[in-house]
Parts: C-alpha cells; structure tokens; sequence
C-alpha cells in the first residue's frame, strides 16, 4: 500500500488546469443574443446619449450593440474576443437601465461595479391609491424640487427614478432596501421629515459599515 | 535345609536353655552358637535384599570376621525397625493388620533365633580355639559377642514383626521414599488441625449436626491427610475466615448499623449501652428565672412604646441612659469668634478670587465632530459609478482618499483665516512682517486607526489620527427608535422642546432686542431730526 501511493503522484499526470470559457466556446462557437426593447419615450433619449453608450459597451465589455429602428430594439451579440458571458449580460442590464430612465453616468456603474441590482415597484403594490391621493403620494416622494428623492439618494448611495406609479431603484442591495423603506413610508404617508430622521441613522450606519 | 533348619532352631533352643555362666567359660556350645546364628542369618536374608552374603560363612572364620557379617546384615534392619516402631506408636491400630501375620512371624523368629544361636555358637568355638592359644582375651570377646548376641536377638525381634508389613509395599518403597511415612505425616498435620478447630475431642457433645457433619468431613480428610504443608494450613485458615466473614455479612445487621431505628425496632434499653453522639441542633431551652424574665420584661418596654415628651413624666429622659446615634452634627455655637473668623475668610477668598465653583469637565481639545451625514438635498452631481467608486477606493487605500466635505471646508475656512490675519497684521504693526508659509496642512480622516497603521503610509503621521473619543462620545448604550420605550421618547422629546424653546427665546430676545435698537436708533434719529429742525427754525427764524 506504501508502495503504491508513493509512485501514485508519479504516476498520474500533472492537474489541468483550464482557462475559463469564452462566451463563444461556451455556446460551441455559435452567437449570444441580447434584445432590449426602447419604450417610445426613450427612443430620442437614446438616440441623444447613443454616443454614450456604444464605446463602453464595445471597447470595454468587447459586447457588439446595434439599434434595430424596424423592431425599435437594441440588440447586443457577442464577439469572438468577448472575455466572458457575464459581459454581455451586464451590458444588456445597462442597456435596459437606460430605458427605465436611469441616466448614463448611474447606468454605467452596473458595468463597473459588480453586485448593483435595479429594483421596480409601483405604487399600489404598497398603497392603492387613487386620483389625488396618488398624485399626493407621488409628489411627497419625490419632494419639493426632487429634494426628498435627492436626500433618499445621496443618504442610501442608489438612484432612484420615479416614473409616473412605477418606482425603480439602481444600488447595493442592503441600500436599496433602506431606499425601498424610505419610498413606503413616504407613499403610506409619513412626513419627509421623519423619513429624514430615519435616513440619517441608516446612512450614519451604512457609513461606519466597513 | 529342613535338617539345617531343624538342626538350627535345636541349636537355638540349647542356646536358650543353657544357663549364662555356660557361655563365659569356653566349651562346645561355641558350635552350637554358630548353627544358631548361621540359621538366623539364613531366615534374614530375604529381609534384606542388599547383603552381599547369601549365608553366613562360619568355618574357618574367627568370631571377628563373623560379627562383621551379622553386622552388615543387621545395620539397615535396625534402622528400618526404628521406624516400624515409631509408626507403630504413634498409630497402634496398624499393629492390628499385621496381626494374622505377626503369629507366623513369631514362629519363624524363634526358628530364626535358633539359627542365629548356633552360628553363634560356631563362632564361639573358633574363638575359644583361638581364645586356648592366646589367653585369657577371648573369654572377653566371648562375653562381648554373648552381649551383642543377647542384643541382636532382642533386636531382630522386632526387626522380624517390621519386617513382614514391609514385605507389603516393597515394589514403591526405597530407603528415602517410604508410603508408610507420608501417610504418618499427613495424619500428624490433621490430627494437629482437627484440635485447633474444635479444641481436641472434649466438646463432641456439645456441638450440633452441622459441626457433627463438619467434623465428619474433616475427619474424613484427616483420614486421607495427616500431615499438611504451611502454605496448606494458612490456605485453610484463610478459607475458615472468609467462612466466618461471610457467615456475618448473611446475618441482619446490628441495630446500630440499620440507619433510622424507631425505639420499637431496637431491643429495650439497648440506647444506654451504645455511645450514642450527635448534634444538638436546637439550643437547650433557657432556663427560667426570675432575673431573665425581669431583664426581658424591661427590654420590652423599652422598645416598644416610642414615646414623646409628652408621655412620659417631666425630666424622665434625663434619669434613663438614652443611646441613639447622631446623625447630623451638633448645629454650631455661634460666637463672636467664629464669626469673625468666618468673615475673615470670606473676605481672603474673595481677594484671591479663590470662590469653589463648580467647574465643568473640560472637554477634548481636539474632539472633532462626528461626521454628521448631512442630508444633502441637492441633486448630487457625481454619478453613482464616481459614488462606489470613491467608497472602493476608500476601503482599499484609506490614505489616498479624497477629503469629505467637511475637510474641504476646513481647509477653505483655514485659509481664509490666514490671509485675514495677515492682512491685520500688516496693518497693525509698525514693523512689516512678512507673509508666513503657509505649512503644510495634514488633514485628519477619520478613519480608522488600524487601517492606517496596516498600510503605513509614510505621509500620514500617527499623530493625525483620530482618537476613539473623537470619533464618537457616548456611552455604548444606543437604542434604537423601536426600542425606545414611551417614556423615553416623552423624555426625548422633551429634551427636544427644551433646546428648541432654549434657542426660539434666544431668537425671540434677539430679535426683540433689534427692533428695539432700530425702534431707537429711528426714534432718535427723528428726535434728532425734529431738533435740527427746530434749530434750523430758529436760526432762520
């Protein structure tokens, strides 16, 4: 028995060791597609910042991007080079963040930093609300000149984009909770200064978080 | 040999019946002897397997040379007959085995005698013959072989009755290992055990069936062995203990042993005997007497009844020996002196300006505020991505992080404050003094002390780092607003309220104090006016 482990290492060949797969040679060489559909809204938007957003999306994440008019979608495909799947899913996020309405500088951030969610709910599934009520709602969320939502930003390091009842959320998951508590106790109906307080203590804690 | 035999035992029967005085004077019974003892030593022989004689050679022998051939024989007869006997007295019950033998025996030691006798005689006559030609010292020898003839017959009597019980056991036996030997010795030992245990025979009677089955079984060991080894008998006098032992442990127990025992249970008055000790738990009941009730009594009295001036007669509390402790001091007497003295040291106090207020805790020199987080309203203009990536960069490299927002109006502050000053300075002295450099101003983070020490930046002294105390003061006790209790967010609030109406009156007295000024300053102002007017009136007047 001895004997036999001793020559076993000898034996065996040396452990492989692979580099990991690019997305070409994941799908056996075939193409990788992402479509993310333009809302009409955004379809000038778009065209405006699509300087904006075709060289990073190309030079860095090596990910092919294309307007389609006709179907009125963005299309991205992988390219032989692309280093790794998750580019191209990472770019079709910020892609579609883009069309929540996120702008271009918080949208690029899902590219660079790993672990940034965007998270959307709408109103009523806090709240029914209806007619002015609504309208109440929606204007204590975002605040006089956007400065509740600037506060709920600045305070919980997300960004946040209220669009008509949806509400969409880009941040670290742990923020974008606080951020979500901060928005329903706004829309339950609270007052801005209490959601003040509470924001202060969150942030004051995500600070020291280390 | 029947005539031998026959010519023998005659020749023994003359021996016997010749009278003693016939064997000291030399005559013919020498032949005689010599038949006798050729016969006896011929009926010996078989006794005695080792002699190297087959029959006793008399002619031609003198009476030397034939004693030393009796005595060859005779020696290890005598020894064995030594025994026989020994064993025969210790144990006379053996002597009834031998006993249809013992008849034949005598018969055939007579003839043997007789044999014995003769050879004797043979060898007297040789040594008379011998004794003619020398002198007188055969008559010596003569009396000395009749002694050892008298001794051999007696000797090989007994030596005769031994012998046929040997015959018995002649296949096993040697000259060391004799049967008959250890089996004296072993009936010695249980002989010996059988009276330590029962104290010899005396107490049969007394004893009962078991000690009578008991005896039985030691006797019919004692019957197989008499005589034991010492390790034996200590083996059989541990197994008697352990008898005895375990005998006491089936028994029941003493009542001593038995644990509670009821005065039912224990035979009558057998507490008495035993030296009963143990704890008295509860005081033995005071004695009563006059002076102990009387002594209580007036304790009672005492503190029962509290009792005011009132109650009691005049000037009782005098007679009785109050004792009470003093809490406060005896209020001071107040005489001139202690005034004087007083007011003395008021007025020194007062000149040095020595007054003990109370001084608050001086605070930390450099205690910094805590990073307030303040709520900024404005739209931030970093995007997210500048956002996480100053917090990563932060993390990873704490020194080269970019300075918060109080930082930068620190150092705006700072420098403003030193062109002011300089500027001052200028004016107000005669002597130009020049611009100051302007140091180098090292802008304390807070950050952790370990994160700095980890990295060790060389740009970044130890100094500039900020203590626990700056970095937050309070005690660790913080709750959280759903732990808050009702009352404490009453006193919270309170607090609050207190502040605020602190800080609202300040205003309120600040404004008041303002419009009161600019009331003033108008009011004067149109005084003044009305004045110059009324001056101007008159001067043009």
């Amino acid at each position: 028995m001895e004997i036999q482990s001793a020559t076993e290492p000898e034996s065996l060949p040396a452990k492989p060791i692979f580099k990991p797969l690019k997305a070409h040679e994941m799908s056996d060489g075939s193409v990788q597609f992402r479509k993310v559909s333009v809302p009409p809204n955004r379809y000038s938007p778009l065209e405006k910042a699509w300087l904006d957003i075709y060289p990073p999306v190309y030079h860095q994440m090596k990910v092919d991007i294309r307007m389609n008019r006709g179907s009125r979608k963005v299309e991205l495909k992988t390219l032989a080079d692309t280093p790794d799947v998750s580019y191209l899913q990472k770019s079709a996020d910020f892609v579609h963040a883009f069309m929540l309405g996120f702008d271009i500088p918080d949208a690029i951030s899902l590219l660079r930093v790993d672990e940034l969610y965007v998270e959307s709910f709408e109103i009523k599934d806090v709240k029914t609300l209806k007619g002015e009520h609504l309208s109440r709602a929606i204007g204590r969320l975002s605040g006089k000149g956007g400065k509740t939502k600037s506060a709920i930003e600045n305070s919980t390091k997300t960004r946040i984009v209220i669009a008509d009842t949806r509400i969409h959320i880009l941040g670290a998951f742990s923020n974008i909770k606080i951020a979500r508590d901060s928005l329903s106790s706004l829309i339950m109906g609270s007052p801005a200064g209490k959601v003040y307080s509470k924001l202060r203590a969150a942030s004051a804690r995500l600070a020291e978080r280390f | 040999m029947a005539a031998v035999k026959d010519s023998g035992f005659e020749a023994l029967e003359k021996l016997k019946s010749t009278e003693p005085p016939v064997f000291l004077a030399p005559s013919s019974i020498s032949e005689v002897a010599r038949v006798a003892s050729q016969y006896l030593f011929t009926k010996l022989k078989p006794h005695n397997p080792k002699s190297p004689f087959d029959e006793l050679l008399v002619d031609g022998f003198d009476a030397e040379q034939i004693w030393q051939q009796i005595d060859m024989q005779s020696q290890p007869l005598l020894s064995s007959l030594r025994h026989e006997v020994k064993r025969f007295a210790k144990n006379p019950k053996e002597i009834r085995k031998i006993g249809g033998l013992a008849a034949e025996a005598s018969l055939e030691g007579d003839v043997d005698e007789m044999d014995m006798d003769d050879d004797n005689d043979v060898e007297d006559d040789d040594d008379e013959l011998e004794a003619v030609e020398s002198g007188g010292e055969e008559e010596e020898e003569d009396g000395e072989d009749e002694e050892e003839e008298e001794d051999g017959e007696d000797e090989e009597e007994e030596e005769d009755e031994e012998e046929e019980s040997e015959e018995e056991n002649e296949g096993i036996e040697d000259k060391f290992f004799k049967i008959k030997d250890l089996e004296d010795f072993l009936e010695e030992g249980e002989a010996q055990e059988y009276e330590d245990f029962f104290g010899g025979k005396k107490k049969e009677t007394k004893r009962t069936m078991k000690d009578v089955i008991e005896d039985e079984e030691a006797g019919d060991g004692n019957q197989g062995t008499e005589k034991l080894s010492t390790h034996e008998k200590e083996l059989l006098k541990l197994q008697s203990k352990i008898e005895q032992m375990e005998k006491a442990n089936l028994d029941p127990k003493h009542w001593t042993m038995q644990g509670e025992v009821t005065a039912t249970k224990r035979p009558k008055n057998s507490a008495l005997e035993v030296d009963l000790d143990f704890e008295h738990n509860a005081r033995p009941p005071p004695v009563i007497t006059e002076e102990v009730t009387a002594s209580l009594e007036d304790m009672i009295k005492s503190r029962i009844i509290e009792v005011t001036a009132t109650k009691r007669p005049k000037n009782s509390a005098l007679e009785v020996d109050l004792d009470f402790e003093h809490n406060a001091r005896p209020p001071p007497v107040i005489t001139e002196e202690v005034t004087a003295s007083l007011e003395d040291m008021i007025k020194s106090r007062i000149i040095e300006a020595r007054f003990d207020d109370v001084q608050r805790a001086p605070s930390l020199p450099t205690k910094s505020k805590r990073e307030a987080k303040e709520l900024d309203d404005s739209k931030s203009k970093k995007g997210l991505a500048e956002v996480y990536e100053e917090e990563y960069v932060q993390k990873s490299n704490p020194a080269f992080a970019p300075a918060t927002f109080s930082d930068e109006l620190k150092k705006e502050a700072s420098m403003l404050f030193k062109k002011l000053c300089l500027k001052l300075d200028a004016l107000s002295h005669f002597h130009f003094t020049p611009k100051p450099v302007i140091e180098e101003m090292s802008i304390q983070t807070n950050v952790p002390a370990i994160a700095m020490e980890e990295v060790a930046p060389v740009a970044v002294s130890d100094a500039a780092m900020l203590a626990p105390e700056e970095i937050f003061a309070g005690t660790g006790k913080i709750k959280d607003e759903s732990e808050l209790t009702q009352e404490e967010r009453k006193r919270r609030r309170a607090k609050k309220k207190r502040k605020f109406k602190g800080k609202a009156v300040n205003n309120i007295m600040l404004v008041v104090r303002r419009t009161a000024y600019i009331v003033i300053v108008i009011v004067s102002n149109m005084f003044y006016m009305s004045l110059v007017e009324q001056l101007n009136l008159q001067i043009i007047r």
